[in-house]
Parts: structure tokens; sequence; C-alpha cells
């Protein structure tokens, strides 16, 4: 069952521009299965796991390259909420992406991805999630640079250089990892290791990683240029998929298996500030609307690594929730984004007014996720936001926390000068509202971020859950 | 039974000659596919133990001394492939019947020596089969007598010429020392010697030599220039195998089975190792011409052969082979396709292409494949053997080594993704509206080596336990 929600869509990928060739329709909802199969495959394994149960497939190699997946409450979590994402954005990417030529390797690629990331989520054993680390990179190098222009592919290369350069020191941690211990089998590590924490520099190695991956400053640049992807791939990008994977590997890695040295605890948040500090900074200033949005995960993304590193149940439940509401939300705003894009050909915020005119459907949506960002009840994204500060309050970061509640303040700042501007005042240029599959996946998420705050019971229970897992095993 | 590997090239290039000239252009190339073919499976089989090596009456007959460990039985299997993959697209890429028919005769000399090479137990002997592959190859380098090719050639005399004299010399100071040629022999003189001066002088005249042959920097020079003027079917076989087998695979056996690895060979080799990565990456950042950007990268590429080869642990040595497998397979691999792109656009020169992939897309796709190979991308065939060099370095205690090697996959990354972008990936420049996808005959092979990449990278954790392990553990 493991195995087939991973190599499901990792092998399913490949059929798909084959099938492309004889008919889009078929190739287009044999994507949508291909996504939507992990996403029910980890439904059905929900009951069993969230009463405790891990499911674990070992094969046993010499030299502790074992191939070793296994399922607990927070994989389970990971993989619900990024395959649900995903399916959303392929079924918006049935409307925008027909547009454009090379359609066959666009639905390889998206399924591809959701498949390695479900490879990153469910393995066990560092090397194996290296493999599907770098395999996320080399498909969203593929992805940002899918419209082929000069300045496409330069930038799809600033991104793939970076996160390879990332990945590259954190598999040089990785081997120190493994010559303390002789393996690169998590369990195995986390029982040679017992309670001792990892050594500072291999910490630091890895942090390197995940920080290039999750776009955190200093290591950030790429996210913002990656906007010149088309819209689909930028939510995917960042709200679905590719920054999640650094969050995740850090919450797998340093929360869930090993112990660190309790100055990572101070370190970790200092980053997170700064990111989230400066990132709202350049999002209050940008004209470009893709780049505002960009620059609002990487503040967004500071919240969660700091929700992470407080290591008591509440402030981790809070990233976690975070993890699924900010993909939500931040999906829906980077499709309205497309939207707007796609009908007006202008990315400069500076040039456009007055949509809810002519787009009111978007707009809507567009200011439910936005709420949801903010944090504004009865959002999702309030209860996340709020458990991240509570999470923080018991740990008694009065001060770090009063600098993430700025960074909430500066949020609202910029996504209502980006409604604003956009949304409002008097129309510059009239476009017509997007397509009917476009509008649809744009209010599933903008209900969803509703509903996942009206009904925040149960995702928080499954966050807890996942958290006492994770700080208990 | 071992001889055979050196007797049937030879025998059949014997034939091919006797029998009708007129018929042999025609089919002596389809015959001597038999040869290739026949050897993976006698590779494959006495890999597996189904096949075994004892002396049968030929070696009786020819009195060589020769043995086979796993090194070799990789390094035959490499030789075979990438002949296999020279004479399937040699129809494709040498129009003319007579310089067909001379080109399988180099190819099939070059073929004898190689397997000599990797067979043979004593320093004459290998001498002898490096002569005769170093002399095919000056052939064939300077096979279409272009200007430039001349010169590539020219350059490679020389330098060669100097290596073998080195090579010369050193064994003759060293049968002065042991009194005897044989490896064994040899290995236990060196051990108990009083001449350490003198076995110093002659190992140090021997690795420069041995350098000079597989093209390390600093003696990289001829590289280049050798590989990019070469025809397109030539450099196919000269990048992915014969220097390799020329320089690299002699530089391991003799140090891991002769020599031995004190301290100053293991420095020696790390530090041009090292070198070499790096000069090698930066220098393929600068190239216009696809070929040359190849052969830069190959220089890079060998580099971290020598480098893991100076770990002087058994792991740094499978490693070692292990790349040289891996670089052998995508290094011809990206030479078929840029003999396909040169063929179907007229052009080596990158910046006159782009945007191929629309209209050449297995061509597109492959490359892509070698290209993340060479830069070490999971889970391709070349990460596998790069993440053991690296950890080859890591466990011998070099870690500024590793982190070296590390930090130059980034740059090979660099010039790899240089590469995809100013051919395949990118917008289609108008002039290029009509370019077609190469011939089936050149698609074959590439997909053949496609897949033998992402096949050995997928299921690299049973080769481990199959291939790389005997050889650490012996």
């Amino acid at each position: 069952m493991l195995l087939a929600i991973i190599f499901i869509p990792i092998l399913g990928a490949f059929a798909l521009p084959i099938l492309g060739r004889f008919s889009l329709r078929l190739r287009n909802w044999l994507a949508l299965i291909l996504i939507l199969a992990p996403f029910v495959l980890s439904l059905l394994l929900a009951s069993a796991i969230l009463s405790g149960k891990t499911i674990n497939i070992t094969q046993l190699i010499p030299l502790g390259f074992n191939l070793s997946f296994s399922a607990d409450i927070l994989a389970l979590f990971m993989a619900l909420v990024s395959s649900l994402i995903s399916a959303v954005i392929i079924l918006y990417s049935f409307g925008y992406i027909s547009h454009y030529s090379n359609q066959n390797e666009y639905y390889c690629l998206v399924v591809l991805f959701l498949g390695s990331m479900m490879g990153i989520i469910f393995s066990q054993n560092l090397i194996l999630l290296y493999i599907f680390w770098e395999m996320t990179a080399i498909v969203s190098w593929r992805l940002i640079g899918f419209f082929r222009g000069k300045q496409d592919i330069l930038r799809a290369d600033k991104a793939f250089l970076i996160t390879a350069c990332g990945a590259l020191l954190m598999l040089i941690g990785f081997i120190s990892i493994y010559q303390l211990t002789g393996s690169f089998d998590i369990p195995v590590i986390k029982e040679s290791l017992k309670s001792n924490p990892l050594p500072n520099f291999i910490v630091a190695l890895i942090l390197v990683g995940i920080l290039s991956k999750s776009a955190t400053l200093p290591l950030h640049t790429w996210l913002p240029d990656a906007g010149v992807a088309p819209s689909p791939v930028t939510a995917l990008l960042h709200a679905a998929v590719l920054v999640k994977i650094g969050v995740y590997v850090f919450a797998r890695l340093f929360v869930a298996s090993f112990g660190i040295a309790e100055i990572w605890h101070t370190i970790v948040p200092v980053i997170a500030a700064f990111s989230t500090i400066i990132a709202a900074g350049a999002a209050l200033i940008e004209t470009d609307f893709k780049r505002i949005v960009a620059y609002s995960t990487i503040s967004q993304i500071g919240f969660i690594f700091f929700a992470l590193a407080t290591n008591n149940i509440i402030g981790i439940a809070g990233g976690l929730l975070f993890i699924l509401m900010h993909g939500l939300a931040k999906a829906g705003l980077f499709l309205c984004a497309g939207i707007v894009e796609q009908n007006t050909s202008t990315k400069d915020i500076t040039q456009l007014g007055g949509l809810i005119k002519t787009m009111p459907f978007t707009a809507v949506a567009f200011l439910f996720c936005a709420f949801s960002v903010m944090g504004i009840p009865p959002f999702g994204g309030f209860f996340s936001k709020y458990l991240v500060f509570a999470g923080s309050v018991e740990n008694k970061q009065f001060f770090i926390s009063l600098v993430f509640l700025a960074g909430a303040v500066m949020t609202m700042l910029y996504l209502f000068r980006l409604f604003n501007m956009v949304f409002l005042g008097e129309v510059k240029i009239s476009g017509k509202e997007g397509s009917r599959t476009m509008i649809i996946a744009v209010m599933i998420l903008a209900i969803l971020s509703l509903a996942g705050g009206i009904l925040i019971n149960y995702p928080l229970g499954f966050a807890e859950k996942a958290a006492q897992q994770m700080l208990g095993g | 039974m071992l001889s055979l590997f050196i007797i049937l090239p030879l025998l059949s290039l014997m034939v091919i000659n006797l029998l009708p000239k007129e018929l042999m252009k025609k089919i002596g190339t389809l015959m001597s596919l038999i040869l290739p073919l026949a050897q993976m499976l006698v590779v494959v089989f006495i890999f597996l133990g189904i096949l075994d090596i004892r002396p049968g009456p030929a070696d009786h007959f020819f009195k060589f001394n020769l043995a086979i460990d796993n090194i070799s039985l990789v390094m035959l299997f490499s030789i075979a492939i990438v002949i296999l993959v020279t004479l399937l697209v040699e129809r494709h890429l040498i129009p003319d019947a007579d310089e067909r028919f001379n080109f399988l005769n180099l190819v099939l000399i070059t073929f004898t020596g190689m397997n000599g090479i990797v067979l043979v137990q004593d320093l004459f002997s290998l001498y002898v089969f490096l002569e005769i592959t170093t002399v095919a190859t000056f052939i064939l380098i300077s096979f279409h007598k272009k200007r430039d090719a001349l010169e590539g050639a020219f350059k490679y005399i020389i330098l060669s010429a100097l290596a073998t004299v080195g090579i010369l010399s050193s064994i003759a100071l060293i049968f002065l020392i042991s009194g005897d040629t044989s490896f064994a022999v040899v290995h236990q003189a060196l051990q108990n010697s009083r001449h350490a001066f003198l076995i110093d002088f002659a190992l140090a005249i021997f690795l420069g030599s041995l350098f000079i042959k597989g093209g390390l920097v600093p003696f990289h020079g001829w590289l280049a220039d050798a590989y990019s003027s070469a025809g397109r079917a030539i450099s196919i076989l000269l990048a992915g195998i014969v220097t390799k087998t020329l320089g690299v695979y002699t530089l391991i056996r003799l140090v891991s089975s002769v020599f031995g690895f004190d301290t100053e060979v293991k420095g020696v080799l790390m530090f041009i190792g090292a070198l070499s990565i790096i000069i090698g990456a930066f220098a393929a950042l600068g190239q216009h011409d696809f070929k040359r950007l190849l052969a830069y990268s190959s220089i890079s590429q060998v580099g971290y052969i020598i480098l893991s080869l100076g770990c002087g642990t058994p792991l740094g040595i499978a490693a070692a082979v292990f790349h040289l497998f891996n670089h052998a397979i995508f290094k011809s691999l990206l030479f078929v396709n840029s003999a396909a792109l040169e063929l179907q656009t007229g052009t080596r020169h990158m910046d006159k292409m782009g945007g191929l992939a629309q209209k050449m897309p297995i061509t597109g796709v492959t490359s892509l494949l070698a290209s993340l190979s060479t830069a070490g991308m999971p889970p391709l065939s070349g990460f596998w053997s790069k993440l053991l060099i690296v950890m080859a370095l890591w466990f011998s205690g070099h870690f500024a080594y590793a982190i070296i090697a590390v930090l130059a996959s980034v740059l090979t990354l660099g010039y790899m993704l240089s590469l995809q972008n100013r051919v395949f990936f990118g917008k289609l420049r108008p002039e290029l509206e009509n370019v077609k996808e190469a011939s089936f005959g050149l698609l074959f092979p590439m997909i053949i080596l496609a897949g033998i990449i992402v096949g050995v990278g997928a299921l690299f954790p049973f080769i481990l336990n199959s291939l790389i392990f005997p050889i650490i553990i012996k």
C-alpha cells in the first residue's frame, strides 16, 4: 500500500506523455487520477495509523542502504495535505495550461513531482530521502523554465543550482551521520545515538539544505524569481510541494527523530524571524503580483520553522496546522494571480485595478484566501497562527514572539495593499473572468480555507496526535 | 579461456581482411558486432559463476600470463559496450564504404589492445598492449585527414611518445631492481628492496606517463583538441573508453596491485585528481563547442576517478571503478548525442542551437539523462558512484577533498545545465525549424545507453550487493 502511494504517481507519470499522443482529455483525467490515488490510499491508511500504529516496509541492504519506508501520523498528515492541494492545482491546470505547448511534459512532471514528494514523506532512509529530494529539484527546474524564454531558463537554473548546492551540503551531513553510526537508516541511527544530540556541524549542514529548499533567508532569492513559471507551477512550488519539503524534513529529522542541541532552539527561530520580517518588508514594496505572493510565502515559512522549533505539543501542532492552512490559502492566491495574469496579460499591480467588477468570483476567492493567510478568524489561518504564538509563549520566548507578531501585522498590510490595488479602485485594464474549471479550483481552495477554520476540530485533532507521536516517540 | 579475449578480435581482424573485400565492406561490421556482444555475455556468465575460467587449449598454446578479477570484469564489460555502440553508429556517421572498412579494422585493433591491457599480468606485456592501442588511436584521430584533426593527432603523438619513453625507462628501472616484470614478483621486490630512491624515481616517471595518457591536469592539453577534432564515431570510442583504459585503468591496476599505496602516491593522486576536477569543470563552463565541453567534462570526471583511487581504501577503489564504468556509459551517450546533433544541424556551436528538444525529443531526453548522471543527480547511476566517492573520501579522513568533490558537483551541474539550456531547452530558433530527429540507427544506441543509466541507478542497491561488495571485500 505504502509503495503504491509512492510509485503509482512516479511510474504513472511516464504513461502520460504516451497517452497524450492519443487523447488530451484522457491524459488530463489520468493525471488527476494519479494525483488522487495517493490521497485516497492515504485516507484508507488513516484509521490504522491514527490509532497509533506505524506501517513499515523494509528491504535490508548491506552498508545501511536499506530500502525502508514507514508511515506515521506526521507522514500521513503531510501526504494528505500535499496530494489534496496538488489535485486542486491539476484541476486548475486543465484550464490554464491548455493554451501552451509542451503540455505532455507538464503533466508528466507535475505527477512525478507529487510522487517524489510522497517518496520524501514516507522514506525512513536518509539516502532514499536525498534521492527523492533531488528528483523534486530536477522536476522543478524543468517546470520553472516551462515557457522556455531566456529569462525563464536562467531563473530555473538559479533555483536548481541553489537547491542542489544546499542539498549537497546536506548530503555531507548525512555522510557524517553515517560515519558516526554506520547506517543511513533513521531508526538505526536513532538507536545508536540514544539520547545524545547530533553534533552541531551536522545539524548546520543539514539545515543549509533545508533552508535552501524552503527558501528561507539568506537562501531565499530563487523563490521570487521562480515566479516566471506558469501559475499552477508556482502554486505547486509554494503551497503543495517544494518549500514544504524542507519544513517536513526539519520536522522529520530534528523534531521526530534526532535530538539537537538546545542552542538550535534559539538559532532557528532567530533565522526564521529575520526571514519573516525582511520578506514581509520586501512584499510591501514589490509591484509584481506574483513576487508579492512569493515573498509572502518566505515570510510565512518563517512562522512554520518558528513553530516547529518550539518543541512543545501546542507549537508543533500549530506548525503542522500552519502547513495545511498556508498550503490551501497560498495555492488559492497563486491560482487567482494566474487568472488575473492570463486575462489581463500583466503582473504589474500598478497597472491593474477595479477587477472586482469583471472578475467577481476570483476577487472573492482571493479575499478568502488572503484572510486565511492574514490569520483573521474564523478562517483556518487564524487558528494555526494562534497556536504558533501559544506554543512560543509556553516556551517563554516573548521577544521573538513580538517580532513574529509584527510580521503578522505586516502580512495584513501587504495583502490588503495587494487586494486594493488589483481588485478595488478604478478599472485600468479590463479582463474577463477565468474559465470554469479555473474558477471552480480557486473556489474549492477558498471554501476549504474557510471550512478549515469553522471545522477546526478535525485537522486540529489530527495535528495534535501527530505532535504527540513526534515528541513521545 | 582468457586468452580468447585477445585472440578472437585479432582473428576476426584477419578474417575480414582475408575474405573478399567487397563483401566485407558490406557485412564486415555486422559480423564484428558479434564480438562485443559475446564479450558482454561471457563477462556476465563468468560473473555469475556459470562459466569457469580455467586455462583451455588456447591458453596452453599462447603462453600469456593472464588473470581476471572483478575490476577487470567491469572493464571488459565497459569496453564491450562502447565498442558495440561505436560499431552500431558507424554506418550512419561514416558514409564512405572504404573509410568505414578501414575504421572497422582500427576499431578491432583497439579492441584487441584494450582487452590485452585489462588482462595482462606483467609490465612488459602491458607496455606492448598500451602501444598497440595508442598507435591505433593516433590513426583514428587523424582519420578524416582534416587540418585540425591532424593537429590534434600530432599533439597526441608528441605527448604520448614522451609517455612511452617514460613508461619504458621506468619498466627498465623496475626490471633492474626486481629481475622480473610480472606484477606479483615486482610487488614483492619493491616491498623488500633497499633502493628506495630508485623506486620512487621509477614510480614518479610511471605515474607521470600515465597521467599524460589519461589526460589529467597538467597534461591535459592534447585531450580537448583530440576529442573535438576527431571524427564523430571516433570520439565516442576515444572519450568513452580508450583514454580511460590507457591511462586510468592502468593506473588503478598498477597502483593497487603493483606499487601499493604509500602516503606520497596517495597524496599525488588526490592532488592531481582534485586539480583535474576543478580545472576541467571551469574550462568546461567556458566552452561554446559541444564536443570541447564534453572533452573538458571528461577531464573533470577522470579527476573524480583518480581522487577516489587516491583514498587507497577498498571503498575508494570500488568507487573509482564504478565511476569509470558510469563515465564510459554517460560520456559515450553524450558523444552519440553530439554526433546526432552535428549530423542534423550541421554545427557543433552551441550558441547556434536552442530549443532542439522539440525537434529531437529522444536525443533531448537521453542527453538530459546523461547530463544529470554526469552531475551526480539521483536516482541516475552517476549519483551512486559520486556518493561512494565522497563517502570513501570522508571515511578516510580527507574532509577537504570530500568537500571539493561535492562542491565541484555544483560546477558540473552548472556546465551541464548551460549545455542543456543552449542546445535543447529554451525557445526554438527560427533557422532550426526544419531540423528532424536523427535516424533510428543513432537513436537505438542512445536508448540502450540511457536505459543503462536509469536501470543501474534505480537498481543500485542490488548492484551494490553483487558487484561493488565483492571488490570491497577483496
